[in-house]
């Protein structure tokens, strides 16, 4: 009775509590690090998508068609064509669609005319190679180039490394159907006549994902709406 | 003798994956880079190396029959700890690892290596043993990674190799991992039943 029950009880129980002991002062060490990480990302990610805006507000969460709506309000001061100040306001939202093998996880900013100002992809499961490449940045740098000093990398350092899927989204129309160009090969002579269009070029061999992000922008600018609908007459002013 | 043949056995003669048959999830599907490979070497060698220390010098105390349960309780706890650390100081890596490094709780080396030798072992060997497969498995891993990379990305350590050409998108699938794995295996079996002849 003695050895077949209270020993091993006692020795696991032991052995736990040596776990527990490690595990919870690794986690004190690691969670402030880990929280400043996940806020430094999205502070990145809001100034990636509504470049030059000021959030008002904070994070908004707004309960639309049953779900949590995470979105952000910004303002951004511009000059007008006869040189008076005028404040434009912005919008920032995370989305969620389907894509090849799982959700894809986009914050999308779009202005109060529903121009895109940027895109970021947060989190993906897509197949590597094919529809992951919306994360992918154009290498502008061999690997010859790196073994004798990388000096090309030089000339592109304060350049702001956007994946090149992500950034076509910037300055479509947003309350238009988004739609597709020639696949595959991007490069910036393309941008002009995609605006015109208002359409991107998808990744080849990667349709589903391309057409996943448009349907994620979609979806959110449309629950946008809505949750600034319900948001408007809470707030006092707001409404005009 | 005894500590240097513990060692190098989990390199060639002992090898996890191409001898002993072991781990070939977390090996077909973290190879598609070679930082990728490296970083999973080093997460499941730290883990393998705790868990034989601890559980070679408390072997004499476990019960025979709650020796699964206390050996999957140690190690679970070292992989959270890796776990917490990646992702407060390796972002980057936490995010394209994923799924993989939590995984490594059901790495079939560790337990593997737990039940086969450390609870039967001392403490120095045991470590030995753990440094010995953790770069065994890591050899493995980064070659076939590198042949992945080279070939399906055009790429090594992220870096282009030939600008503008389009590479063989099959290699980092599934598909690539499986061809390249199964040429290694049969030149492993080709190279020991040769040296085996003579």
């Amino acid at each position: 009775m003695m050895k077949d029950i209270v020993k091993p009880t006692v020795i696991l129980t032991a052995i736990a509590l040596v776990c527990v002991f490690l595990l919870s002062h690794v986690q004190r060490l690691t969670v402030p690090a880990i929280a400043r990480r996940a806020k430094e990302s999205r502070e990145q990610a809001l100034a990636l998508v509504l470049p030059g805006f000021t959030i008002t507000g904070g994070e908004k969460k707004t309960r639309v068609d049953g779900s949590d709506f995470t979105w952000w309000e910004g303002e951004k001061k511009v000059e007008d064509a006869i040189m008076k100040e005028k404040i434009v306001k912005g919008f920032a939202f995370i989305t969620k669609s389907s894509g090849y093998s799982g959700d894809i996880e986009t914050m999308v900013g779009v202005d109060e005319n529903g121009k895109v100002t940027g895109l970021t992809v947060l989190s993906q499961t897509e197949t590597p190679g094919l529809g992951a490449r919306c994360v992918e940045v154009a290498s502008r740098e061999t690997l010859w180039d790196h073994f004798r000093g990388g000096i090309p990398v030089r000339d592109f350092a304060d350049e702001v490394r956007i994946p090149w899927f992500q950034k076509q989204f910037e300055g479509l129309n947003a309350k238009e159907k988004i739609g597709f160009m020639r696949r595959g090969v991007w490069n910036p002579n393309m941008r002009e006549s995609l605006l015109e269009k208002n359409a991107i070029s998808a990744i080849t061999g990667a349709t589903i994902t391309s057409t996943a992000v448009i349907a994620g922008i979609e979806a959110g600018v449309a629950r946008l709406a809505k949750a600034r609908a319900t948001q408007a007459p809470a707030a006092p002013g707001g409404a005009r | 003798m005894r500590y240097w043949k513990e060692l190098v056995k989990g390199i060639w003669s002992r090898n996890p994956q191409l001898v002993i048959g072991l781990a070939f999830c977390p090996t077909l599907a973290v190879s598609t880079s070679v930082s990728n490979a490296l970083w999973m070497t080093l997460a499941a060698t730290f883990v393998l190396v705790c868990s034989n220390l601890l559980i070679s010098s408390i072997r004499r105390i476990v019960p025979g029959h709650l020796r699964i349960p206390i050996f999957i309780t140690i190690i679970a706890s070292f992989v959270t700890v890796v776990d917490l650390l990646l992702n407060a100081y390796q972002p980057a890596v936490y995010r394209s690892l994923g799924i993989f490094i939590p995984l490594i709780v059901v790495n079939c080396i560790i337990l593997g290596r737990a039940e086969e030798f450390a609870q039967k072992n001392g403490v120095l060997v045991s470590v030995l043993d753990g440094i010995g497969m953790g770069v065994g498995f890591g050899l493995t891993l980064t070659v076939l990674a590198a042949v992945r990379e080279v070939l399906g990305a055009n790429s090594l350590f992220g870096y282009t190799l030939i600008p503008g050409m389009e590479p063989a998108t099959a290699m980092v699938m599934a598909p690539g991992a499986f061809f390249v794995l199964a040429l290694m295996l049969w030149g492993m079996n080709v190279i020991n039943s040769r040296s085996k002849r003579k």
